[in-house]
């Protein structure tokens, strides 16, 4: 039974700082969570929809229709790295997944970039291209593999962790900053992974609050109607193999 | 302390913008019956930016008559269809447009620190509202670093005062160095704030409820708060004060223009080169060249845009720039330290909830010599949404599979922030790039290095909030260096050798050339600069007004 109050599934308090693996928690039983696991089962913020205001409703109903869309930034030679790479950043490793890489494109695509650019970085759209360039380069050198795609799952995250420490080197991270370009790919990852009503059913966050208000904001753990408290106990039949976390 | 009013009763005596305000939709009022003025047309006032520091500016002068131009280089928002209760679908509220950041610690810009639009960044300030210490008039004098400003704290006082009663202010009673107390009662806060307290109490650290520019009860035709947490989205409800409902209705209806969608490129001057003359900008609908003639002329595109606009109105008696003979453009830009430090704890938290700006401390304000670097900061409530958690997840070194547990983790944490004082250096500085914009402008590049008591004032204050984490029983902890807002860059002094205006922000050298942003500071304190900027630009137009240029 997950014990929630425990914060023995974090990973800076565990062994090695290893997260458990997800299958310690509950199946989404009500709308869909990324791979399906989440905190909340009974959870789902779409319900909610008809309380939001329409401004805000037409850019998040824009939103969920980006799956499978065409990418318009990216090559199609490109396409399979980057969404090897948009995978393992935030470990979508089954459907149902956030479209992460569509999303990526369509901001890249839009010139819609954040303001600014570190001094001796390309601009953001370049910086984008060089990763995926160089993310194949590394497959290719530490395991012979023509593309990042190719790899499997613990050689693309032993990749990964180089580039997230800044120290990917040659060839492409010669002319290329890695820790910086992390950083630059990293915010329009996750700020498209968490822009997702999906999301935020998997981490039981209430989302637009508009013209509703939150009215029960204490004392700690007051919900409103329609929040759903963690499930600490689930319906058994439904449940994914258990793991002690 | 003076005999105090009944709080909420009482709003500002020449300000009449709560009550344009319409109850039933959210758009400026007036703009469909807004003055326009002909480009050759003199105008008394053109300004450069629809912000904090313009927008009073423009206020207070249309009062008094003067028939003004705002440019402001962003959309006119209409805020029922613009703006979003979302997080990424805010990203127009920003400015966006290239900037080069370098030096040993850059500032990252974008949602971070400005904004762009009718009402400037603060649409999406989290909302908070303290004054400046007077300690931090005279850092120099007091504690031998930064610099006096020439101005001191009581020359600001009656303008902070006006101005709380304007926004209007809400908090508790203030403890601190001058207390004072706030028009507005102190709201109602979330069960993750009062973790905090609890914590706090245990460390002997002293916590107020407040300042916010966020209206309890109702203001006018302002509405109250709905706790709802998208102050740095924008606020849909007009609960949040922001120009836009707090000085721009009444500017329109005493007769100010606001220009949308007009990015000034240069400043121009008569052949004496002491006088401006209009400002020339680019009408982003029609990408055509204009220029409004003008008396007098001020700036307040904050502390990054203005620098940028002087450094490229070259020209005759000014080739590097105007107000620039000494190389002190661009020069002080401050930010503070704004690391954050987030706790775990057992029961549900949800710090989505009640607006991010509640609780805060001044308790380390001053300089202690026991902590062995001058100056200090100040500790608030911060509470970021799912994309600002993820950020400082990630901060922390977690992505991936560990990124996702922690993510999920969400409704178990809560956080809060410094602002750390960070001092005025020469080389933390905006200078012009190589690269251009689609104006044909040379983009703004930003070095800042932080120095040592930079670096041991942020040190110490992660300490003090992850030790206040841990005595509210925090169970795990999670931080992340940040820096936020912006300040300085054109700083006030008493000679044109070591600052950019005057103690009237007048350009030094030009006849009628005023700055009224936040780059005119010369320090920033551990305060959020908001208040301190329109207050500053209500002192600087009672200053106009009794000695037009
Ligand atoms: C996320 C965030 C949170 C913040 N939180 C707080 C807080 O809690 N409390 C607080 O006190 N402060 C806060 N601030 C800071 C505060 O918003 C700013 O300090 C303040 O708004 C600056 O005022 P200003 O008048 O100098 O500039 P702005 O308000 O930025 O106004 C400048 C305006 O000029 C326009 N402009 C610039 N250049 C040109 C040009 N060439 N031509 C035409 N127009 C131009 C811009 O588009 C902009 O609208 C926050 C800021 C941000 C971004
Ligand atoms: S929490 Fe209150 S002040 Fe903040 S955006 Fe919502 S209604 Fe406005």
């Amino acid at each position: 039974m997950p014990d929630f109050a425990s914060a023995r599934h974090l990973p800076n308090l565990r062994e090695g700082k290893e997260p458990p693996d997800k299958r310690w928690l509950p199946r989404q039983r009500r709308g869909i969570t990324p791979q399906m696991v989440g905190r909340y089962p009974d959870y789902d913020v779409l319900e909610q929809i008809d309380a939001w205001d329409p401004a805000t409703r037409r850019v998040i109903e824009e939103r969920m229709r980006a799956g499978g869309r065409r990418l318009t930034f990216f090559t199609t030679a490109e396409e399979r790295t980057l969404r090897a790479f948009c995978d393992v950043a935030v470990a979508q490793d089954e459907e149902p997944r956030v479209p992460v890489a569509e999303l990526v494109d369509e901001k890249l695509a839009a010139g819609r970039l954040d303001g600014y650019q570190y001094a001796g970085m390309p601009d953001d759209r370049d910086t984008w291209r060089l990763v995926l360039r160089g993310l194949d380069e590394a497959a290719g050198e530490r395991f012979g593999a023509a593309s990042f795609a190719d790899l499997g799952l613990t050689e693309q995250e032993a990749i990964v962790v180089e580039l997230s420490r800044g120290n990917l080197t040659g060839g492409t991270w010669q002319t290329l900053d890695a820790g910086r370009a992390w950083s630059v790919c990293m915010r329009m990852i996750l700020s498209a992974f968490y822009s997702h009503p999906w999301a935020w059913n998997e981490i039981g966050f209430g989302g637009p609050a508009y013209p509703r208000g939150f009215m029960r904001m204490g004392p700690v753990g007051t919900l409103e109607p329609y929040e759903r408290a963690g499930a600490t106990h689930e319906d058994p039949a439904r449940m994914a193999p258990r793991l002690e976390p | 302390m003076r005999p105090t009013f009944l709080k909420g009763a009482i709003g500002p005596r020449a300000n009449d913008s709560r009550f344009l305000l319409d109850v039933h939709h959210r758009q400026l009022p007036g703009e469909a019956t807004m003055r326009r003025y002909r480009d050759d047309e003199e105008v008394d006032l053109a300004v450069v930016g629809a912000g904090a520091g313009g927008s009073v500016l423009a206020q207070r002068l249309a009062r008094r008559g003067w028939r003004i131009v705002v440019l402001e280089a962003g959309p006119f928002w209409h805020p029922d269809e613009d703006w979003v209760s979302d997080e990424a679908g805010s990203h127009r509220l920003y400015w966006t447009q290239k900037r080069i950041i370098g030096g040993a610690d850059p500032i990252e810009m974008g949602k971070n620190n400005s904004g762009r639009g009718v009402g400037g960044s603060m649409i999406h300030y989290a909302g908070y509202c303290p004054r400046f210490h007077p300690s931090d008039f005279e850092t120099f004098t007091r504690d031998g670093v930064g610099a006096d400003w020439p101005i001191s704290y009581g020359e600001l006082e009656p303008h902070y005062r006006e101005l709380e009663r304007e926004l209007p202010v809400a908090g508790q009673d203030w403890p601190w160095d001058r207390p004072h107390r706030y028009p507005f009662s102190p709201h109602p806060i979330s069960g993750g704030a009062q973790l905090i307290w609890k914590g706090a109490r245990a460390l002997d650290i002293e916590f107020r409820v407040g300042p916010v520019g966020i209206v309890n009860g109702t203001f006018g035709n302002r509405p109250h708060c709905i706790y709802r947490g998208y102050c740095l989205q924008g606020c849909k409800v007009n609960a949040k004060a922001s120009p836009f409902v707090t000085h721009l209705p009444d500017a329109l209806a005493h007769g100010v223009e606001v220009r949308a969608g007009c990015m000034a490129t240069r400043v121009e001057v008569d052949a004496s080169g002491r006088r401006a003359t209009g400002i020339t900008y680019v009408e982003e609908a029609t990408g055509r060249e204009r220029f409004q003639r003008a008396r007098v002329v001020a700036i307040a595109g904050y502390s990054i845009e203005t620098p940028r606009l002087l450094l490229n109105s070259t020209g005759g008696r000014h080739p590097h720039g105007l107000g620039n003979g000494e190389d002190q453009v661009g020069r002080y830009v401050m930010v503070q330290g704004a690391d954050q430090t987030a706790g775990r704890f057992p029961t549900e938290v949800r710090m989505y909830k009640a607006p991010p700006p509640e609780i805060s401390s001044e308790q380390f304000y001053e300089t202690d010599p026991g902590r062995g670097f001058a100056r200090g900061f100040s500790i608030q409530t911060v509470s970021p949404l799912p994309i600002g958690w993820a950020e400082h997840v990630l901060a922390d070194g977690h992505w991936g599979r560990a990124l996702r547990e922690y993510m999920r983790d969400y409704n178990h944490w809560f956080a809060i922030g410094v602002l750390c004082e960070l001092l005025p250096q020469a080389d933390n500085r905006v200078t012009l790039a190589e690269e251009r914009d689609r104006y044909g402008m040379p983009i703004a590049r930003f070095d800042h290095s932080r120095c040592d008591n930079d670096r041991h004032n942020m040190a110490y204050a992660r300490g003090v909030i992850t030790d206040l984490l841990r005595a509210a029983g925090a169970q795990d902890v999670l931080s992340i260096t940040r820096y936020a807002h912006l300040i300085g860059g054109c700083r006030m002094g008493t000679s044109p050798a070591e600052s950019v205006v005057d103690r009237h922000q007048r350009v030094w050298g030009m006849m009628n050339l005023y700055l009224a942003d936040g780059s005119v500071c010369p320090t920033q304190g551990s305060a959020n600069p908001a208040l301190t900027i329109m207050a500053l630009s209500s002192r600087l137009a009672r200053h106009l007004a009794r000695n037009p240029a």
